[in-house]
């Protein structure tokens, strides 16, 4: 997924995205070298290791010491990694109800017998 | 002026009956903007007040950078000088100030952060997440480098839903991004710090603009049955926490309310309810209070630039 063209100046979670999707690429684990001939030696060998501790850092790889070096194998896919920093996102950030709006809020106990009444009634009187 | 400078500080009061009733007798989208106008315009007025009431109480200060002539004893005579609420007004307009200055902030870093989350994916209008815990947002676009709004739902919520209550759930998101709705959100939030008096508003238009998005949801699938079985399936295997309410109140939460709302006969859409309705009379009232709060606003600033004026030595 290299992307030969090149850009002005990446994001941070483009970055991410790259070097992981390189590194889905290999048969098993590979080196920070590997990865950094896999992008077409677009980013710089200290780039790739920096964002491969950081994706450690979110669970996102795994490493294993080979060597003198590490080898570093993809413990999940970019929507994996999307889904976990979205939920950093929600989880960190209490006060986003004008930024997101949610489908549906939580309910108290009150509210879900309610809400179950309210969903047999409606399944009660057919499909419409 | 008088008084006049102190009635938009408390004539958002005169808001409260239609935020209480337009969420039941009027159309959502309807309700919605009345609501969000009445906010804006209640707010600013309030905060305008709250600015010359300081002016007023600033000049009194000794040490104070403002001219010695706005201090002079003609001047605080015809102006609604009154020490202890003159001083007052100072720390009251820099907390406003502060807490608008910080939503603002972290309505954008919310945005900000939730965008840079979703970069590595396609940039298709849905973000589907794998993740166990099930959720759905409808994430504004916007901001630096003009991004498109998306909507992000996780697979744990799609697993749960049919295919008819899937695309109900999507309609409703992308309605809340097709009408703008985290404005009208930003703005009552705003509102609501500005003047404390305006948080009913904010309530009643997060209610509203839920709402007004199932309408759409349901124009699009139709079907307002799938869109209530959407609703409460999602709620029921949603794990989040509940919107806080005062204890003892025990009124129906949002999503009951929502559901019943949809199982209920459309919502009849009118620009403005008629009146002699309990809604009709909350809605002119509240018009009133307004208009009432936007003159005594201008009023109190016009008069107050007046003697100023007259009082600064050029």
């Amino acid at each position: 997924m290299a992307d030969p063209r090149q850009r002005p100046r990446r994001g941070q979670g483009e970055l991410e995205a790259l070097v992981l999707s390189a590194l889905r690429e290999a048969d098993g684990p590979a080196t920070a070298g590997w990865v950094q001939e896999r992008l077409g030696g677009d980013l710089a060998y200290t780039t790739v290791i920096t964002i491969l501790t950081r994706l450690l850092g979110k669970g996102a790889v795994t490493r294993e010491r080979v060597g003198r070096s590490f080898a570093w194998t993809p413990a999940s896919d970019q929507a994996g990694l999307a889904a976990r920093k979205m939920r950093k996102v929600l989880d960190s950030e209490s006060d986003r109800e004008a930024v997101l709006a949610s489908f549906v809020t939580g309910l108290d106990p009150d509210d879900e017998r309610l809400l179950r009444d309210l969903l047999d009634q409606a399944h009660g009187e057919g499909e419409d | 002026m008088g008084v006049f400078v102190f009635l938009p500080l408390v004539l958002p009061l005169t808001a409260w009956p239609v935020a209480r009733l337009a969420e039941q007798h009027l159309h959502p989208r309807t309700a919605t903007r009345l609501l969000t106008v009445l906010a804006a315009v209640l707010a600013l007025c309030s905060t305008v007040c709250l600015g010359l009431v300081m002016v007023v109480g600033t000049a009194q200060l000794p040490g104070n950078p403002l001219p010695d002539g706005w201090s002079d004893p003609e001047v605080r005579a015809a102006v609604p000088y009154d020490e202890v609420v003159g001083k007052a007004a100072i720390p009251a307009l820099c907390a406003v100030v502060v807490a608008c200055a910080r939503a603002l902030w972290r309505h954008a870093r919310v945005r900000r952060r939730a965008h840079r989350a979703l970069a590595g994916l396609p940039g298709t209008e849905v973000a589907v997440l794998p993740d166990a815990v099930p959720y759905a947002y409808a994430l504004p676009g916007g901001g630096r480098g003009g991004r498109r709004g998306r909507v992000v739902v996780t697979t744990a919520l799609l697993d749960r839903l049919g295919p008819a209550e899937r695309r109900a759930l999507f309609a409703h998101e992308r309605a809340h991004l097709a009408a703008r709705h985290d404005r009208f959100l930003l703005a009552v939030q705003l509102a609501a710090r500005a003047n404390p008096f305006l948080r009913p508003l904010r309530t009643a238009v997060a209610y509203t603009a839920e709402r007004w998005a199932d309408e759409e949801a349901a124009r699009a699938v139709g079907s307002r049955r799938t869109v209530a079985r959407a609703i409460g399936t999602a709620a029921l295997v949603s794990r989040g926490t509940p919107v806080p309410t005062l204890a003892g109140l025990a009124a129906p939460g949002p999503v009951p309310r929502r559901v019943a709302a949809l199982l209920g006969p459309a919502p009849a859409v009118r620009t403005w309810p008629p009146a002699f309705t309990s809604v009709g009379l909350a809605a002119w009232g509240a018009a009133a209070g307004t208009a009432v709060s936007a003159m005594s606003s201008a009023n109190s600033a016009v008069t107050m630039v007046l003697i100023l004026r007259a009082a600064t030595p050029l």
